[in-house]
């Protein structure tokens, strides 16, 4: 472990390699084994849809880690950051990760509903208000990502990117409700409806239930990795401001030599050979 | 291959080459941090930037 100074003048530690990640890791491994496992073999099929009711064992896992788990993560780091009392760069780095991750799994449940849509509904795309929401959320999300490449002061950068999370959080209750609110070919709620009856039951309830224990893991796993790269990014930044300004402070002492001042000028340090 | 079958390969496909992905990007940064850490000495004239 190094200790590094960060451009917000806290030290952070690198790298940044915790103990629960392997444990996450592991389990996440896991509980996707069991889940494809179940999935595809262990459950029967579906009364109408055959066995393409085996996707719903995976879609609708990969759209929950999309919307609610990196959304939600996205806008606590965002509002965390904007909060004076709460601000540090750690929110910021958090959000970040969330974001990524995020516009990962909007792409794999736009493509998991595109291939469960083209059988079923005959279609591989439709301009349904669930599916033009998400597609939306996937924009706002890789709109933020190109944000953040945008060279600017750290902490104006920071700022920036948390009303863009914002905005991106924003569009969330849109796709929950999208379903409620319009006339869609989207089915309304997967596990539950309105009324909070169950539309699963037995074994294929329980191989719903893990998929998304399972994903929930993958996407704890994938943030924290993601945060770690955000870390050492700052880090490496950092220290190759300081390596030039080290080689510029060297640069100027070898003129001061070659000048003939035969020393460092008053007040100055001349460091190195 | 069905649509099941592909369904279930994009999802933990795509899921395992980001991490995969993020992996390898981690080593990069790292070994870029390592070499600006080092002395100038040790630095190769060209620091390999990820």
């Amino acid at each position: 472990m190094t200790d590094v100074s960060t451009s917000n003048g806290v030290a952070i530690r690198t790298p940044w390699r915790p103990r629960w990640l392997a444990v996450v890791g592991i389990a996440a491994v896991v509980t996707t084994a069991l889940t494809v496992w179940l999935g595809l073999w262990v459950t029967p099929p579906d009364e109408v849809q055959g066995n393409l009711a085996r996707l719903l064992y995976i879609h609708p896992a990969v759209a929950t880690v999309a919307l609610y788990w990196a959304g939600g993560v996205a806008l606590l780091g965002s509002l965390l950051y904007l909060w004076p009392r709460t601000r540090a760069f750690f929110w910021d780095r958090l959000a970040a990760s969330a974001v990524e991750v995020g516009a990962v799994f909007s792409a794999l449940t736009l493509v998991t509903g595109s291939l469960w849509g083209r059988p079923v509904w005959g279609v591989w795309w439709t301009w349904d208000a669930r599916l033009t929401s998400t597609a939306l959320l996937l924009l706002l999300e890789l709109g933020y990502l190109a944000l953040r490449r945008v060279p600017a002061d750290p902490q104006i950068r920071a700022r920036r990117c948390a009303v863009a999370a914002i905005l991106i959080a924003i569009d969330v209750p849109i796709v929950h409700f999208s379903v409620d609110w319009w006339n869609t070919l989207h089915q309304s709620g997967t596990i539950l409806d309105p009324g909070f009856n169950l539309h699963v039951h037995g074994s294929m309830l329980w191989t719903m239930l893990l998929s998304f224990v399972a994903f929930t893991l993958i996407f704890v796993w994938l943030l924290a990795m993601r945060y770690r790269i955000e870390v050492l990014q700052d880090a490496v930044g950092d220290q190759e401001l300081e390596v030039s300004l080290s080689e510029r402070w060297n640069e100027d002492a070898e003129l001061v030599g070659v000048g003939g001042s035969g020393g460092a000028v008053d007040g100055d340090e001349v460091r190195g050979p | 291959m069905s649509y099941v079958d592909a369904g279930y390969i994009v999802a933990i496909g795509g899921s395992f080459l980001y991490g995969l992905s993020l992996f390898l990007r981690r080593r990069r940064w790292e070994r870029a941090l390592r070499v600006l850490e080092s002395s100038p000495e040790e630095r190769p004239a060209v620091a390999e930037h990820p």
